[in-house]
């Protein structure tokens, strides 16, 4: 009575029910509707010394309920309650048999290991020490061939550098060019808005002038560059180790820096203070537009203070940065690209790291040179 | 009421030898690249389908678009009677419950172990309680013939045979219908490709899956398939059990099953 009542009410869903000693379960026990009667299964008030489970009611049964059913089971009898199935069918009885087969070694959850506080910072430590440690190793090994080859210089490899250049280079010139104005316009605009007020409107080219050529031109570009290039190159390297194609090269007989990271370091230094100093006319030439629209000041005035206020050792001093920049970019992007391990997943992770590791480095090297320049009173 | 869609995404509803899965007419244009040709085929309940074929004749983009990955060019799938061809990501989401796909490289999730791998979809189409979908999940794995420590492994550390188990334990996660195996024995060693054979054939026993696999394994084919599909020149060549495929004179399987590599694969069987 009751378990017709109970296949009725619950249409597709999976029903449970108790009475006394015999117990019900009718419906659809597969994974998706089981939410109810494994609440059910685990409050349920079972009789004290035995119980009749009919499972003559299930209209569909998969793993998941059948390991439902399993675990009552085993649990009831392991708490002393004699159990006798009844009604089951063949399928039922089968995938109760295979879920019994496996349980026991299904039964064990391994975790991962999860290393303690300190372990972990230990670990990381050694990492970041052991990653640094190898950095120097290849930066070292990269000038030792570089030097050899600049010795030789007709055995680099001058097509690979031009078609590097063309990339790292030429085609960065449009958001280098770009970026570079907008900074030009923002920097003429805050100085002017001071400037004015003290009527010295003029003194806006000196502003813009040595911010950009001495800091801003060669920063901003670094910095672009390696979110642009030395991320390629990461991406680059990295996809070769995953398809083993830097090992080909090596069982060609060719030395992968030789191949791959020397022609990139070539081109970028000689790309990047030419970026520079694109840079450099775009940002000045944004700075010269604010400052006629702004502050009134017209172009030839704005250029004779321009030739004034700049000197030839703070345009070199900003220019003179850039190949620093360059060789940083490219070993931090080429270096990363080797330290790709595995999978594909590795060389996302690592061209990140490389990107931020270049920009950080970067940024330290600049505040370096400002150090130095202040001591050296350039 | 449930809608038709709800209800075969709850229990497949086919009767033994029933036909499930059905496509007609199929075609595929890659640009101007004709790959499948008006590729007519069913998969029937509780059998295993060998789709086989050369390198390039097909047979993983009709995987793919019998496994709804991949919408056709042209043509008609029916899956449990129901045209499916051009229903939307959406509507088909629940019918997805019906079918696991094992990918030839596993696609297992790269930052999940095993065991998460395996729970994701529980977790996503139950609403059992944590602890019993990862003893569930436990109870896949191990069926899919890992040992239990692999389960907290995460698929990098997996060798490639572990890993094309732990794809098929994730493809079984919600007892499927429908199975579908895309090279299942490909890079494996001989030891791990008999046993991913045997896998196969259990899965079919005990969970009384139907299986659609592409292969182009010559021993697997003797082993486990119960009927073949042979793709070539972006067309169904010929079509039925291996014996049939074997003794007849259709070219082109011919040049499949007795070059030396099919008749070597049929000699040792036979023994």
């Amino acid at each position: 009575m009751n378990r017709v009542h109970a296949q009725q009410g619950m249409g597709n869903q999976a029903g449970f029910s108790i009475e006394g000693p015999l117990a019900y379960c009718v419906g659809n026990w597969v994974a998706s509707n089981l939410h109810d009667v494994e609440l059910q299964l685990s409050s349920a008030g079972w009789p004290k010394d035995r119980l009749q489970l009919n499972l003559g009611g299930i209209s569909a049964l998969d793993t998941a309920g059948a390991w439902l059913i399993h675990r009552t089971l085993n649990a009831l009898q392991a708490s002393g309650l004699q159990v006798t199935v009844l009604e089951a069918d063949e399928k039922t009885r089968q995938l109760l048999d295979l879920v019994k087969a496996r349980s026991e070694s299904a039964a064990e959850l391994p975790r991962p290991y999860l290393p303690g506080f300190l372990e972990s910072v230990g670990r990381k430590t050694g990492g970041q020490l052991q990653q640094f440690y190898e950095f120097l190793a290849f930066t070292g090994h990269l000038a030792f061939i570089a030097t050899q080859s600049l010795m030789r210089p007709w055995r680099i490899r001058w097509p690979l550098v031009v078609k590097e250049l063309q990339y790292a280079g030429v085609n960065a010139l449009p958001i280098v060019g770009l970026l570079a104005f907008l900074i030009g316009i923002v920097i003429a605009y805050q100085g002017g808005v001071v400037l004015r007020d003290y009527g010295a409107n003029i003194y806006v080219a000196d502003i813009v002038g040595l911010s950009m050529v001495r800091e801003l031109a060669p920063l901003i570009t670094a910095i672009i560059v390696a979110g642009r290039t030395g991320s390629a190159y990461t991406a680059q390297i990295g996809t070769m180790m995953v398809t083993e194609e830097v090992d080909a090269l090596r069982s060609i007989g060719i030395a992968p820096l030789d191949m791959l990271v020397l022609p990139k370091l070539i081109a970028l230094v000689i790309a990047l203070p030419l970026l520079t100093v694109f840079a450099d006319v775009m940002g000045l030439f944004g700075g010269m537009l604010m400052a006629a629209g702004m502050l009134d000041l017209n172009s030839s005035t704005f250029i004779e203070r321009l030739t004034e206020a700049l000197s030839l050792d703070s345009y070199l001093s900003g220019i003179g940065k850039a190949p620093v920049f360059a060789v940083i970019i490219a070993a931090v992007g080429c270096f990363q690209g080797f330290r790709v391990y595995g999978s594909a997943e590795s060389v996302g992770r690592q061209t990140t790291v490389s990107v931020v590791q270049s920009i950080f480095l970067v940024i330290i090297v600049d505040s370096l040179f400002s150090i130095a320049f202040s001591k050296l009173g350039i | 009421m449930l809608t038709e869609i709800e209800s075969i995404a709850m229990h497949g509803h086919t009767r033994p030898g029933e036909c499930i899965l059905k496509a007609s007419e199929l075609v595929m244009d890659f640009g101007t690249k004709r790959v499948l040709d008006g590729i007519d085929m069913q998969l029937n309940r509780g059998e295993i389908l060998a789709v086989v074929g050369g390198s390039g004749s097909g047979k993983s983009t009709l995987m793919r678009q019998l496994a709804l990955l991949q919408a056709p060019t042209a043509g008609k799938i029916q899956l449990f009677g129901m045209d499916v061809t051009n229903m939307g990501e959406l509507r088909t989401l629940p019918l997805r419950r019906q079918m696991g796909v094992m990918f030839q490289h596993g696609a297992l999730f790269g930052d999940l172990t095993v065991l998460e791998n395996v729970s994701l979809p529980l977790r996503e189409h139950t609403d059992l309680t944590l602890g019993t979908i990862e003893e569930i999940s436990m109870l896949k794995i191990v069926l899919a013939g890992l040992e239990p420590d692999a389960a907290a492994l995460y698929p990098s550390q997996l060798s490639g045979g572990m890993r094309k188990r732990a794809a098929v334990a994730r493809g079984i996660a919600l007892d499927p219908e429908i199975l579908f195996l895309d090279e299942p024995s490909s890079g494996l060693d001989p030891i791990s490709a008999n046993a991913m054979d045997e896998l196969v054939l259990h899965l079919k026993k005990t969970l009384g899956l139907t299986i659609l696999l592409v292969t182009h394994d010559m021993d697997s084919l003797w082993r486990v398939a119960d009927r073949i599909l042979l793709l070539a020149e972006a067309k169904v060549a010929a079509e039925g059990s291996l014996r049939e495929l074997v003794a007849s004179d259709n070219a082109h399987a011919r040049g499949f099953f007795q070059g030396p590599r099919g008749r070597a694969a049929g000699a040792s069987h036979d023994q």
